[in-house]
Parts: C-alpha cells; sequence; structure tokens
C-alpha cells in the first residue's frame, strides 16, 4: 500500500519532501550557528559582549523558531498529501484493512518521505550555515576568531524535526479516512463534505482569541519581551486563520461572482476546493506577515526616529525573516502546485464541455485572485496584531508607516507566488489533449 | 442533404506506427442515429475522436456541422465544439463536486449558446428536483442524465456518445438511450454512439461495424439479434 501510494502520485509527496528538506536545512543551519559560537576560541571580554549583545542567542532563537515553522509547515504539507489518498485509504478499508493498519501505513510513509528529504537537507544546511556564518563576521557583529564548526548532532536532530512533524501532519489527516465506515468514505471522496467540521471552526477561533489576547497582553510588557511574544500572536493566528481558510474563502470566494461567468465558474470551484486551498493559506499568510512585520517594522522605526538602523543590524533581520519566508513561500507554492495537479481531470472535463485553454486557464487566474486577496487581508490583520503591540512599546506609536511602492511590491510578490503555484501548473496541464488526460 | 459529419478517407497513425483508422469515409446526414460497433481495437474511438474534432487525422479531412476542422485552430475548435457539438462518455466526465445545474450550465458559462432554459432540459432528463445536488452524489444512470442534458443544454448540431451505457445495467442504459433517440427524433439532433452492446446499437437508425481501423459494413439497423451475429461475425474475421 505504501508503494503504491508512492508510485500512483509521486508528485503529491514532492510537498513534503520539499518542506522537510528546507526544515532540515533550518534546523541544520541553527545548531551550526550555535556550535560555531560556542566553540569559538575566544577570550572572555569577547564571550561577554557576546552574550550581552544578545548575538551569542541568535541560534537558538533561529532554531527554535525553525522548529515552530515546521511542526506548522511540514504539517500542513503532509496533510494535503494524505487528504489525496482518501479514496484509496477507502479502498483499502473495504478489502478489509483495520483504521489502525491504515495509520500505520500513513505513518511510514511520513517516515520514509522524512529520511531522504533530511538526508538531502543537512548538507544544505551545512553550506547555509558556513556561509551565514561567515556574514557575521564580514557584518563585524561577531569576532573573526568566529569560524564555522559543524554540529556534531544535526542529522539526529534534523531527523527527529522533520519525521516527527511529518508523522504528526499525517496521522492528524488520517483520522477521518481511517476511521470512518469505507462506504461513506467512497462517497465522501466523490462529494467532499463542504461544511467545515465543528472541531475545526473552534479551534481555529480559539487560536485567533488567543493570538488577539497575547498581542493585547504584550503591549504594555517590555520591549524585550513583546518581541519573543510576537512570535506566538504571529504563529497563533496563522494556523487559525489556516483553520477558518474554509470558511473566509467561502466568504470571499463570491466576490468572483462580480467578474462574469468565468468568475462564477471560479467561485463554485473555490466553494468546493475551499479545505484544500486553506492548506495553502496558512504558508502563504505566514510569509507575507513575517516579511511584513520586519520590514515595517525597519521602516517605522526610522520613520519615527529618524536615524537609519545600522547595515549590520538590518542584515541580521533579514537573513534571519528571509529564510522564514522563503521557508513558507515554498511550502504555499508546492501546496497550491499539489491542489492544482490534483484537478488536471476536471481541467480537461472543463475543456470538453466548450472551454477553450485561455478560458480554463482564466477560471484558475480567478481563483488564484481569490486566493491572493484572502491572504493579503489575513496576513496584514496577522502582522497589525504582531506588530502593532511592538511598535507601541518600542517606540511608543500605534501608526505603522510604509512606502507606497513596496506596498504595492510586496502585494505584486504574493500575486506572483500564487500565479506560480496555480497558473502555472494549470498551463502545463492543459497542453495535453484533454481526451488524453480524461482517456 | 447536408451531412452533419463527414470523414473523407481519413487516416490515424499513432506514434508507435499502429494505424488506427486507415482511409474512413463516412457522411452522417442531420437527424440520423448512427451506431459504431467493432471489436477492441478496431478504431471506433478514435474514429469518434477525429470525427468530433477532439483528435486530428494524421490524412484525410473532416467536416463537422458543415465547416472544415481539419486544420483548424485549436480555440476556433473548442468554440465550435461548445456551440455546436455535445459529448456523452462513459465515464460521464462531469465536475463530480459542482452540482447538477452547475454542470448543466456549465457550456453556458463558458460562452456557449444558452439556448435553453436549464430547468426544461433538467425536466426533460428526468432530472427534475435533483438540480441541487452534488454529481458526486448520484448514482451512476442519474450521472449519464445529467452528462445527457449538459450535452442537450446547447442545442447543438451533434451529439457524439461514447459507451454511454457501458457503465450501467440494462434498464438504466435504455433511459438514456431514450433520450438520445428523442433527441434525434423530436429536435432533429444528430447522434453518432460508439457502442459494443446490440441492445444499446438496436436503438440507431444506422449501422458502422469497424474492423482493423476499416468500414467492414454500413447499413440500417437491423434487430439486436442481427446486430450480435454480424458482430460477431467480423470479430471473427479479425482474429
Amino acid at each position: 500500500m505504501i508503494r503504491q501510494a508512492l508510485r500512483r502520485n509521486p508528485w503529491s509527496f514532492l510537498g513534503p519532501a520539499a518542506t522537510q528538506c528546507l526544515a532540515a536545512v533550518l534546523v541544520t543551519a541553527g545548531l551550526g550557528l550555535i556550535s560555531s559560537f560556542d566553540r569559538a576560541p575566544l577570550d572572555p571580554a569577547q564571550r561577554r559582549a557576546l552574550t550581552v549583545s544578545g548575538v551569542g542567542d541568535i541560534g537558538l532563537l533561529f532554531l527554535m523558531t525553525s522548529i515552530y515553522l515546521s511542526i506548522i509547515i511540514v504539517g500542513v504539507t503532509m496533510s494535503a498529501t494524505i487528504r489525496h489518498q482518501a479514496r484509496d485509504i477507502a479502498l483499502v478499508r473495504a478489502i478489509g484493512a483495520t483504521p489502525a493498519r491504515v495509520r500505520r501505513s500513513v505513518a511510514a510513509q511520513a517516515v520514509l518521505v522524512a529520511v531522504p528529504a533530511t538526508l538531502a537537507g543537512v548538507p544544505l544546511g551545512l553550506l547555509a550555515g558556513r556561509a551565514w556564518v561567515a556574514g557575521f563576521v564580514s557584518h563585524g557583529i561577531v569576532p573573526a576568531e568566529v569560524t564555522f564548526r559543524a554540529p556534531g548532532a544535526a542529522l539526529p536532530v534534523a531527523l527527529a524535526v522533520t519525521a516527527g512533524t511529518s508523522l504528526i501532519g499525517a496521522l492528524i489527516a488520517a483520522i477521518r479516512p481511517s476511521r470512518v465506515r469505507p462506504a461513506v468514505a467512497l462517497a465522501e471522496t466523490a462529494a467532499p463534505r463542504l461544511r467545515a467540521g465543528v472541531p475545526r471552526t473552534v479551534a481555529g477561533l480559539i487560536l485567533v482569541a488567543g493570538g488577539t489576547a497575547l498581542s493585547v497582553l504584550i503591549a504594555d510588557l517590555d520591549a524585550e519581551t513583546a518581541d519573543q511574544g510576537g512570535l506566538f500572536v504571529m504563529l497563533a493566528m496563522c494556523v487559525g486563520a489556516g483553520l477558518l481558510g474554509p470558511a473566509l474563502l467561502r466568504v470571499t470566494g463570491p466576490l468572483l461572482r462580480l467578474l462574469g461567468d468565468t468568475g462564477s465558474l471560479a467561485a463554485d470551484t473555490v466553494a468546493v476546493n475551499a479545505k484544500a486551498l486553506s492548506g495553502a493559506l496558512v504558508p502563504l499568510t505566514l510569509a507575507v506577515a513575517f516579511t511584513a512585520v520586519t520590514i515595517v517594522r525597519g521602516t517605522t522605526t526610522t520613520h519615527v526616529t529618524g536615524i537609519e538602523a545600522p547595515a549590520a543590524d538590518r542584515w541580521l533581520e533579514f537573513s534571519g525573516t528571509g529564510a522564514y519566508s522563503a521557508f513558507a513561500a515554498i511550502a504555499a507554492v508546492n501546496t497550491l502546485v499539489t491542489v492544482i495537479l490534483a484537478r488536471r481531470r476536471d481541467l480537461a472535463v472543463t475543456r470538453l464541455a466548450g472551454g477553450t485553454r485561455g478560458h480554463t486557464l482564466a477560471i484558475v487566474i480567478c481563483e488564484a485572485l481569490v486566493v491572493t486577496g484572502t491572504a493579503l487581508v489575513v496576513a496584514t490583520a496577522v502582522a497589525a496584531a504582531t506588530l502593532l503591540p511592538l511598535l507601541h512599546t518600542a517606540l511608543g506609536t500605534w501608526m505603522p508607516w510604509l512606502p507606497a511602492s513596496w506596498l504595492v511590491t510586496g502585494i505584486a510578490a504574493t500575486a506572483a507566488l500564487v500565479a506560480a503555484g496555480t497558473v502555472l501548473p494549470a498551463a502545463t496541464a492543459l497542453r495535453r489533449p484533454p481526451i488524453e488526460v480524461v482517456g | 442533404m447536408e451531412s452533419v459529419v463527414s470523414l473523407n478517407a481519413v487516416s490515424r497513425r499513432y506514434p508507435r506506427g499502429v494505424l488506427a483508422l486507415r482511409e474512413v469515409s463516412l457522411d452522417v446526414p442531420a437527424g440520423q442515429f448512427v451506431a459504431v460497433m467493432g471489436a477492441t481495437g478496431s478504431g471506433k474511438s478514435t474514429l469518434l475522436h477525429c470525427a468530433a474534432g477532439l483528435d486530428r487525422p494524421t490524412s484525410g479531412r473532416v467536416h463537422l456541422a458543415g465547416r472544415d476542422v481539419t486544420r483548424m485552430r485549436e480555440a476556433r475548435l473548442t468554440r465550435l465544439r461548445r456551440d455546436r457539438v455535445g459529448f456523452v462518455f462513459q465515464s460521464y466526465n462531469l465536475l463530480s463536486e459542482l452540482t447538477v445545474r452547475q454542470n448543466v450550465a456549465l457550456p453556458g458559462r463558458l460562452g456557449g449558446p444558452r439556448a435553453r432554459a436549464i430547468d426544461d432540459v433538467l425536466a426533460a432528463a428526468g432530472l427534475g428536483g435533483l438540480g441541487g445536488r452534488p454529481v458526486g452524489e448520484l448514482s451512476g444512470g442519474q450521472r449519464q442524465r445529467v452528462a445527457v442534458a449538459r450535452a442537450l443544454v446547447t442545442t447543438p448540431a451533434v451529439i457524439f456518445a461514447d459507451e454511454p451505457t457501458g457503465a450501467l445495467d440494462p434498464s438504466t442504459g435504455a433511459q438514456i438511450l431514450g433520450l438520445l433517440r428523442t433527441a434525434a427524433d423530436l429536435d432533429g439532433v444528430t447522434v453518432v454512439m460508439v457502442t459494443h452492446d446490440p441492445a444499446a446499437a438496436a436503438w440507431s437508425d444506422r449501422l458502422v461495424l469497424l474492423r482493423d481501423g476499416t468500414i467492414a459494413a454500413d447499413g440500417p439497423t437491423p434487430e439486436a439479434e442481427a446486430i450480435a451475429d454480424r458482430l460477431r461475425g467480423v470479430s471473427r474475421v479479425a482474429a
């Protein structure tokens, strides 16, 4: 069953494999930073300076953030992959596989994909860590005595993170298909339940409410505590938004009807695909929110204080955020590609019903528009909840500041990201004659 | 009378050198219900795909609804199919997550003619009251009715049906064939149907038998038993 799953949909494992590989890169780079700083031949004064400035803790901070992000992002991509197997799971259940057997098989797939992905990610992480340490030295943030030292525990730690996170994601996704009666499961793969489950909605609301409460709470604390709390505000709200995603898309989707017939078709499709699409909403929102918080904090600080931040500080901020954002962005593109490829047959059916290639692509573009718009709105809300308390504690202002050109660039970049995950694979899929696809 | 579907010396060779159709010529006048039969691999699906503009012949010419589609550009060909041609497949080829109504409205929303009210078409296909149900929840027979309704909603000149009853039991299949028969008789729609079931072919006016990519027999449709005999004859020679 495992082998069949891997062979039948090799591309559906691309998402988990890519995100696990990146998670391994980030974890290894973080560990590398820690070991390089710890084992550097520094005199006591230099060591004290490193501790006082907080630079010594950057490795640990980066490592922890990477692990939190991996839990969310690897979990999301892995569960999207398992969701595509719902029909296969129902079939093997029908011919006598017990729920426990299905769970074991799903768990084995999760670990099986994690191993090669991690083996590929660790060496890349070592290279990234080396480059990063060199950057610290060249920007004068750490003394030149600090050289890159490979962390001994990189492979086991990275493997534990990737295998653990993908196991959690896979098992959560397998709960329903492994438990329900096979006949019900088979019927559901043909006509999925449209309403989001009550537990999902409740969990989403709790996370968003918790994030908001934390955001209010940290607004009155000192800057450093607020800084650390901000991360959790962002993570909680992004996951919450992802859980509420189907509901959100059902609100934003119908706006497409304003665009006429093509838009209406896209709105119908978004409504039935809302669950799958909201899998992409979590990483997309994370990517946009992470970037927005870092950039807007920088621009607002400069705007309020009138002092340009030192180049070294800016490099530090952006190198960390860049890594997180790239991680989330790649996961978002992957999830979107998985969603579109799963719909190759539907696209072919649309063409057989009389849709030209351009027309069918226009439907996908409309869907991309609504995903982009929803992600931007949610990310703005998340970024605001994260950033406003930080601005208040650090600068005493509630007003963020961002040049208009940067805003436009951000929107365009998000749209480009979504287009890369939807329009590009759809255009490729539409090159094959439709009759061959449905064959 | 002008032919709605016209094939002139059509050959189709697949990339690996298999010659699926050899110089086949076939003219189908308006309102005729043609059944195309033959053994597996005799070229019946290729014939249907070439006639419907879903596949391009290697040589020969194809006219569809009075237009030469042999070298027509893909977008124009798609619009011609959308406006003048309906399809019914064995595997339904519906958007199973969308509702019955949304599926039947698809050609219109893709810019096709909104010739008939969707409710009338649904009622005629025996789908009254099911409009709001997702197609994935329906039985096979109901799904195929949706496919027929989607094919009829644009009032096409011709419907191509590829084993439309292949996945259905005899009485459910008969209902689908009845819908196609009615379309031919009352609305003058031309029907070209590929099938391996003699009982299904018996609903047609004209029977075309294919063997090794050529037409082995072409004439008025006899009784179902006689069809089975002829089919056996053609298959045995082929084997």
